[in-house]
């Protein structure tokens, strides 16, 4: 059923796929617990930072690569922060749908100026200097892309645990999430820390914006947009709240996904794809499978 | 406030009812029958064939369009994987359509049909969803199904359940009826269809169906002690709009022939619930808007000179700018969601 | 008559109704008690949107709890909320009608039941007005109005004055006071205004804590010692 000698090398992808999915749901996660507002406009930011960086590499003399690099991470916080301080506020007043659609204009602007600004018909290879440089373990080729995915995963989401729990304003995040009106009572300076929350929501994209072009090996805007929609998988499965829940769900879908590729038939590697929206649903009709009332919003079974 | 004695009781015969089918009513028919001959015999009349196949694009998915904004606006419903319902549609008519001999409008109604059922199965499960939930759940699982379908393909012709032909250059091209081989023929078929389904949903606003899912919407518990089944409604408003969104996709491939799968993404999901919110999800005619934001706008930007790409950036203006207006409505208001 | 036996609530470790025993005679009951004490609560195991832990009810013979929640307004159970529910997209009459068809099978003569419902809140002129341009003591009338068409059996009315001001509950009063006679239906009446609540009730129970504390002639509870106590604490007492 498995080519066997593939089950590795796809491992390994799988698990920087997963990495790259727990990364972004964290940060899709915090966001959305601190502010209400689920951001679908988190591929769109990631790769308009990553085209930036690509074009300031490519298109230009003066530019040094780290700088670029760095540019990605700039331009993906300033966007995200734009959103956050400027619209999302708009919108204080609307439930969590209303808020996600605003984000989904935004993702739609911010495509449609990508695909003016650069024409996706030039092939356009994107490599890290982490992409070009290689290993070998159990004669599979890691790249070291794929390691700093990884880690850095396991750094982002340990790190914003302890954020979460040790500092002032991770203890005000989770104010905030628990009741925001009792919060704002309490002296929580609710505006700040949300405006903190976005920051860090911004800087996450950024980076994951130039690792996912990495790994993909190409810059399909389409592609890096709408990858939110399989990203939004792992925090479907964590309820919208369980931080390591999700962790664990991205990598888990990260590797199947990958896995299916190994198989000696056709139909696993050809549907792999599906593998983020089968987690994703079936957890979230287990989830839902008391039956609940809602009275003006409250849940009253 | 002015003070208020306990009024007597008014006399149910002295209040006249004004019927539903009075003059207000029929304005609105009028209105609605010029608007229709205008657009059967006068606008083709006025353009080229590209436009006019433009224009049953956008009957075509103005059908869909209202379905999806008659769930969210009226039911409460978010659907946001109507295209992979469109896509059921569409390949359902091209494999009876190869298969069989039936007349069109048979195969509209049969895809419409099959359509509605896999939408109450669908329905079932998304029953216990609401808001950000079920919108992100039908966006999934339209992705899915559309993964499938792109590795399924459209129907050409072949045997088989999938009915793919496996030489390219034998793949059949999906009939027309007889009445609308041509594209002017076509468009006006597109337009009836287009208008008894419209007729369909409006039946169902403003009977006891419309009525229960007002209800609903405004509070699913007041609606249970009014003793409307939430069950059965939302499950007959996920039916009706499948049934809809199915016969738009049988519209779909008598009007391309052969459809590619490269045209059913999941980004048009996305944009169909733009161009929804965009025409207005309070009246079935934020569909008629909707198809023609979709459908002919980027080809007039096109026209004009602009790239294509300016749609996207259009729609998602035009979405934010809906949001930004009706949160600022909502405000004035005094209400919070 | 609604009896209800032995009757407790729990919500995870709270126990909002607990071990409630009582009566509703007819009429029109009131049924008071300071907040948190489960009157809601008892409200919403009625309607059927809570399952109780324990306990039986009965109403005009038939076994409350056996019905699904959606066919309790059919058998005769009408009930309005503390947040308005009126349908604002539909007009008046129509919020009615909406009621009406999914309570009764016969069609012929719905207008005149609907109609006969609107006129008895008092909100006949605006019959065919938008529920969404009415102002709040409107809609709590359609609210009512939405509680008395056609035959029901039991009318639960949660708080229908909250937010309203004195002038406007005493219109209110006189409606709910005409219930019993012109619709033929009991009402139980939750409320914190003691105006609106003697104003229409000749019999009240009081809950506090989830326990019926007292219960009887409107006047005789509101005098009684205890009740007061519980609603203003030990303290003003002494």
């Amino acid at each position: 059923m498995f080519n066997t000698s593939q089950l590795f090398p796809f491992l390994i992808s799988g698990l920087a796929f997963g990495a790259v999915y727990a990364m972004s749901g964290t940060g899709l996660l915090v966001l959305y617990r601190t502010t209400g507002v689920l951001n679908f406009a988190f591929g769109a930011i990631g790769a308009m930072g990553a085209n930036i960086t690509w074009h300031l590499i490519e298109k230009t003399d003066w530019c040094p690569d780290w700088l670029a690099y760095v540019a990605c991470v700039v331009v993906a916080t300033a966007l995200t922060l734009f959103y956050g301080v400027v619209l999302a506020p708009r919108f204080a007043n609307r439930d969590p749908l209303g808020k996600m659609l605003g984000t989904l204009g935004f993702a739609l602007i911010l495509l449609g100026l990508m695909f003016n600004l650069w024409r996706s018909q030039d092939a356009r290879v994107f490599r890290l200097p982490t992409g070009t440089r290689r290993f070998e373990i159990f004669d599979s080729r890691v790249t070291w892309t794929q390691v700093v995915a990884v880690l850095f995963a396991l750094v982002v989401v340990g790190g914003v645990t302890v954020f979460l729990r040790a500092t002032k304003t991770g203890t005000a995040m989770r104010a905030i999430a628990n009741d925001r009106e009792i919060a704002s009572l309490l002296g929580v300076p609710v505006r700040r820390v949300e405006t903190a929350a976005w920051l860090g929501s911004g800087v996450l994209c950024g980076i994951v914006g130039l690792l996912l072009e990495d790994l993909f090996g190409s810059l399909d805007m389409g592609t890096m947009t709408f990858f939110v929609i399989p990203a939004l998988a792992p925090v479907l499965i964590a309820q919208m709240r369980r931080l390591w829940v999700g962790f664990f769900a991205a990598f888990a879908i990260g590797v199947v996904e990958a896995e299916l590729n190994a198989s000696n038939w056709d139909w696993p590697s050809q549907y792999r794809k599906t593998t983020p929206y089968v987690f994703a649903i079936v957890a979230v009709l287990w989830f839902a499978r008391k039956r609940t009332v809602m009275i003006s919003g409250r849940v009253t079974r | 406030m002015t003070t208020m004695e306990a009024a007597p009781p008014a006399d149910a015969a002295a209040v006249v009812v004004p019927s539903r089918f009075g003059r207000r009513a029929a304005i609105q028919a009028a209105i609605i029958v010029v608007i229709l001959v205008v657009a059967m015999f006068v606008l083709p009349a006025l353009t080229s064939t590209f436009w006019v196949k433009n224009f049953t694009s956008a009957a075509v998915l103005a059908i869909v369009a209202a379905a999806t904004g008659m769930l969210y606006g009226r039911v409460g419903l978010v659907a946001l994987g109507q295209i992979g319902l469109y896509g059921v549609g569409t390949w359902v008519t091209m494999r009876l359509g190869f298969a069989t001999d039936w007349p069109y409008p048979v195969l509209i109604l049969v895809a419409g049909a099959i359509t509605a059922v896999i939408g109450v199965l669908l329905g079932l499960p998304a029953l216990r969803l609401h808001g950000l939930y079920l919108a992100l759940v039908t966006l999934m699982a339209a992705a899915a199904f559309l993964i499938i379908l792109a590795n399924t393909k459209f129907p050409t012709g072949g045997p088989g359940f999938r009915g793919v032909v496996i030489e390219v250059a034998n793949s059949r091209q999906m009939r027309r009826p007889d009445i609308a081989e041509t594209d002017y023929g076509y468009y006006r078929y597109a337009l009836v269809v287009a208008v008894l389904m419209f007729a369909l949903a409006a039946a169902h606003l403003v009977s006891k169906p419309g009525r229960a899912w007002a209800s609903i919407r405004q509070s699913e518990a007041a609606a249970l002690a009014a003793g409307v089944n939430t069950v059965t409604y939302k499950l007959w408003a996920w039916a009706l709009a499948s049934f809809m969104t199915g016969c738009a996709g049988a519209l779909l491939a008598g009007h391309v022939g052969s459809p590619s799968t490269f045209t059913f993404t999941v980004e048009q999901n996305i944009i169909l619930m733009a161009v929804v919110v965009m025409g207005g999800v309070a009246s079935l005619w934020g569909g008629v808007i909707a198809g023609l934001l979709a459908a002919v706008l980027p080809e007039v930007l096109q026209d004009w000179g602009f790239s294509s790409n300016w749609t996207l950036i259009l729609f998602g203006t035009g979405l934010l700018t809906n949001l930004l207006i009706t949160s600022w409505q909502l405000d004035k208001a005094g209400i919070k969601e | 008559m609604i009896e209800v036996e032995d009757l407790t609530v729990r919500f995870g470790g709270v126990t909002s109704v607990n071990d409630v025993t009582l009566t509703f005679p007819g009429g029109a009951c009131g049924l008071i008690g300071p907040n948190g004490a489960g009157k809601t609560t008892l409200f919403n195991v009625l309607s059927g949107f809570v399952r109780p832990y324990a306990g039986r009810i009965t109403a005009f013979g038939d076994n409350l709890l056996a019905m699904p929640d959606y066919a309790r307004a059919r058998w005769g159970l009408r009930r309005t909320f503390q947040t308005e529910q009126a349908i604002e997209a539909l007009t008046v009459y129509d919020n009615v009608l909406a009621v009406y068809e999914h309570t009764t099978k016969e069609r012929a003569g719905r207008q005149a039941a609907v109609l006969d419902a609107i006129g008895l809140v008092g909100l006949g002129d605006v019959a065919f007005a938008k529920v969404g341009t009415l102002s709040p003591r409107q809609r709590r009338l359609v609210e009512v109005a939405r509680g008395v068409v056609g035959t029901p059996r039991v009318v639960l009315l949660d708080e229908p004055g909250a937010g309203l001001p004195e002038a406007e509950t005493e219109h209110l009063g006189a409606v709910i006071r005409t219930i019993p006679e012109q619709v033929g239906a009991m009402v139980v009446l939750v409320e914190h205004d003691m105006s609106l609540v003697q104003a229409c009730c000749e019999w009240t129970a009081v809950l506090d804590f989830g326990k019926l504390l007292s219960a009887g002639p409107t006047a005789d509870v509101l005098r009684d010692p205890e009740v007061l106590k519980a609603y203003l604490g030990q303290e003003d007492l002494e």
